[in-house]
């Protein structure tokens, strides 16, 4: 459904970001997400950042799978 | 000289030879390179492998070599595949009228040099001038000739069980880096390409043992259709391990933006090596202490189950199949 | 060798509750399973049925038709993603129509093809909006782009979806979902607390092999709970509130409506159309395109397969007429189809 790649934000302008993933870069865009800095990690789409990655890493998930 | 190539250039008469000695001759002066119609060549002991190439490239320049560069690589490779020593090769050019003589000088040039870093004379050539739009910019077509190396007996299809499969080094760089060169995709990085003959290297593996099976140049189609090509030839199944295969990292983060598969990119340097497992170290050993093939790697061996399939082992252990080759290649994007 | 989640996978292994039918509608994800091998370390009661979730597939031959037409009969340059390029249409594929000397260009975004608009004045640009919900934001982004610039020459070619209402034709097809962890980070988790409610159950899940066994095991546990259930697994990319500019961007700009599914007939409300207020960047508005009514091949049973219905193998076509360079059906031209995929993984 829908590719998406996990880079480095490298650094920013206007909405727009240039992101590094393990050395390849590509100017994408970031206005649709809030709160992205250089330094974070984004999803990217078609172009586009749909997502920061977080470390949040599977809270629930962890519980779900401890409990059984 | 003029600057730009004319159709006068292809007439035959005074600006041709201009050009053929201002050019064509000055680079790739050998004995053999006379202004008769044909070379003669002395006699050569043992089998002889021949081979013939085209070239067409665009963009003509890239980071790490030119169409001219490609050319001898393409040729020695192809005769060190098959055991044997590079010794000559014809080169042929279809120019376009109004290509840049500067351009073409540069070419030439870097065709010499590969041509000697290779130890290959070019001992023949012709050049045809093309009208404006006939051609793009530059086409060479090669031929090459070399004497295959006594008791070598190499072949796609002799690939057996039990055989390692090894990679001069790390694959599919060629193919990222043209891609990149069109700027089709706005993707930036820091690739050149792998273009290098590698006959010298041949001749180092076979100083190590004459009974490698198989030697394979990955070009177009990449490494993934020569395992294809190898266990359909060779009635064998090929498994390879998904994380022994060497990619650079850069070249990684391009194929995950577009969805490729660096297995069917490019190579234009790059050997696939078949083998017995007991040569599998000393192999390595000079292949990585090779100029071009630091990189070199085992990604797998020869099984005797899924003939004509090559097998991929996942990073969970996991068995999938590499998908066939196949179509043209597209970026991926949903 | 990657980091597996010992506990997931041992839970998977030793599973001995019934038998699970659990439907991936991501054909991302479906790649993802053929590529990591997952279905071969599955015990044979949990069965994985790939849904109807690559936008390739789930694209009608008209669809395609329609794009030939702008390109062969109005010259319109045609930029698209790559995997639309070779879906065969009633008379010939994008790739054909460019045998016939059209215009076709594949793009990595739309921004791009907004740029060559910019470049090309004297061209037509059409772009192939295909999509879910995750790729309708970018669609919508080069529209604004476009207006704000007063590009005249570019425009849309509309045939974006959205997966809630598909979860409800599908609901009994399978026991739960793996949704799929892209369309999320627009929608959030709302939608499929709402889904839960009417009894659809699944789990958030991401694309790496570690993500797709855990989400599995705990759909598993979670089944044992016979109450209807949604799950994040994929909490370090998707968040509870989804992406709510991009849903503002396409609210404004996009409305909603009947869509047709290559092979599953139309579903009410599960396509998106630019509003009248944007209908200058409306291909089928701006060149007054008549209907056109595609002829798929009828024994390609694509629909079927989406469904989940039907393996690709119980298809006459298959592996036969209908292979990867010489695809009938949709399913088989996408790198994420499931024909493509079994085709091409199977061992």
């Amino acid at each position: 459904m829908c590719v998406g790649l996990p880079a480095k934000v490298v650094k920013m302008k206007n909405g727009t970001a240039v992101v590094d993933a393990t050395g390849a870069k590509r100017e994408i865009s970031t206005e649709l997400l809030t709160d992205v800095h250089p330094g974070d990690y984004v999803m990217v789409h078609a172009g586009m950042a749909i997502a920061k990655i977080t470390a949040d890493d599977q809270s629930e998930t962890e519980e779900i799978l401890a409990a059984f | 000289m003029n600057d730009y190539i004319t159709l006068a250039h292809g007439a035959g008469g005074k600006q041709t030879n201009e050009l053929i000695g201002g050019i064509f001759r000055k680079y790739f002066e050998n004995p053999y390179l006379t202004a008769d119609d044909a070379a003669v060549l002395p006699e050569i002991k043992g089998r002889i492998a021949m081979t013939t190439d085209g070239f067409i490239v665009s963009p003509r320049f890239f980071p790490g070599g030119n169409v001219g560069r490609l050319a001898v690589c393409g040729t020695v490779n192809d005769l060190a595949c098959m055991g044997a020593k590079p010794l000559y090769m014809t080169v042929s050019c279809v120019i376009e009228e109004g290509f840049s003589i500067a351009e073409l000088e540069e070419i030439v040039k870097s065709l010499a040099e590969t041509a000697e870093e290779a130890g290959v004379n070019v001992v023949a050539g012709d050049t045809k001038v093309a009208g404006k739009g006939q051609v793009d910019g530059i086409f060479i077509t090669t031929a090459g000739v070399g004497e295959v190396q006594e008791g070598t007996d190499l072949s796609g299809a002799n690939a057996a069980p039990g055989d390692v499969i090894l990679v001069s080094g790390d694959i599919g760089r060629h193919g990222g880096t043209i891609l990149l060169a069109r700027d089709d995709y706005g993707i930036e990085a820091d690739l050149t390409s792998d273009d290098a003959p590698l006959n010298h290297l041949m001749e180092e593996m076979i100083a190590v043992t004459k009974d490698i099976h198989v030697i394979r140049d990955a070009t177009r189609g990449g490494v993934g259709t020569v395992l294809y090509e190898i266990a359909s030839e060779s009635h064998v199944g090929v498994e390879i391990e998904r994380d022994s295969i060497p990619v650079d990292p850069s070249l990684a983060g391009v194929c995950g933006m577009l969805g490729l598969e660096p297995l069917y990119l490019a190579c234009e340097g790059r050997f696939v090596v078949i083998a017995p497992e007991q040569y599998k170290d000393q192999l390595l050993e000079v292949m990585r202490a090779g100029k071009y093939s630091a990189n070199a790697a085992c990604i797998g061996k020869i099984i005797p189950e899924h003939e004509g399939r090559v097998v991929v082992t996942t990073s969970i252990g996991a068995r999938t199949l590499l998908p066939p080759p196949g179509g043209e290649l597209l970026p991926r994007i949903c | 060798m990657m980091k597996v989640n010992q506990k997931a996978l041992e839970m998977i292994q030793n599973y001995s509750g019934s038998p699970v039918r659990i439907m991936e509608v991501c054909g991302t994800h479906t790649h993802a399973i053929f590529e990591h091998g997952i279905r071969s370390v599955l015990p044979d009661r949990i069965k994985l049925i790939s849904g109807p979730g690559c936008p390739v597939c789930v694209t009608e031959t008209d669809y395609i038709d329609e794009a030939v037409w702008l390109a062969l009969e109005k010259g319109c340059v045609i930029t698209t993603f790559g995997d639309l390029v070779r879906v065969p249409g009633t008379e010939m594929s994008l790739a054909g129509a460019r045998a016939h000397g059209a215009d076709i260009r594949t793009v990595y975004t739309p921004l791009d093809a907004v740029e060559i608009a910019v470049k090309e004045p004297d061209k037509q640009v059409v772009f192939l909006s295909v999509g879910f919900e995750t790729t309708v934001p970018i669609s919508c982004l080069a529209v604004q782009k476009a207006k704000e610039r007063g590009l005249t020459n570019f425009s849309l070619l509309t045939a974006n979806k959205t997966m809630d209402e598909a979860y409800r034709v599908l609901k009994g097809s399978a026991d739960a979902f793996l949704f799929p962890g892209h369309v999320s980070t627009y929608t959030g988790m709302q939608i499929y607390r709402d889904l839960a409610e009417e009894g659809i159950s699944g789990a958030v899940c991401g694309f790496t092999a570690d993500e797709i066994l855990t989400a599995i095991a705990v759909i598993l546990v979670k089944l044992q709970e016979k109450k209807p259930f949604a799950v994040n697994c994929y909490t370090r990319v998707v968040t509870e509130e989804g992406m709510p500019a991009g849903r503002a961007l396409v609210e404004k700009m996009m409305q909603p409506c009947a869509a047709r599914w290559r092979g599953i007939g139309e579903i009410p409300g599960s396509g998106l159309m630019l509003r009248p207020e944007y209908e200058d960047f409306d291909a089928r508005i701006k060149y007054q395109m008549p209907h056109i009514e595609g002829h798929p091949n009828p024994a390609c049973r694509c629909g079927e397969i989406l469904m989940g219905k039907v393996k690709p193998f119980e298809c006459p076509l298959f592996g036969k007429v209908c292979t990867p360079e010489h695809p009938v059906g949709a399913c088989m031209v996408s790198s994420e189809g499931t024909c493509s995929a079994y085709y091409k993984y199977s061992i």
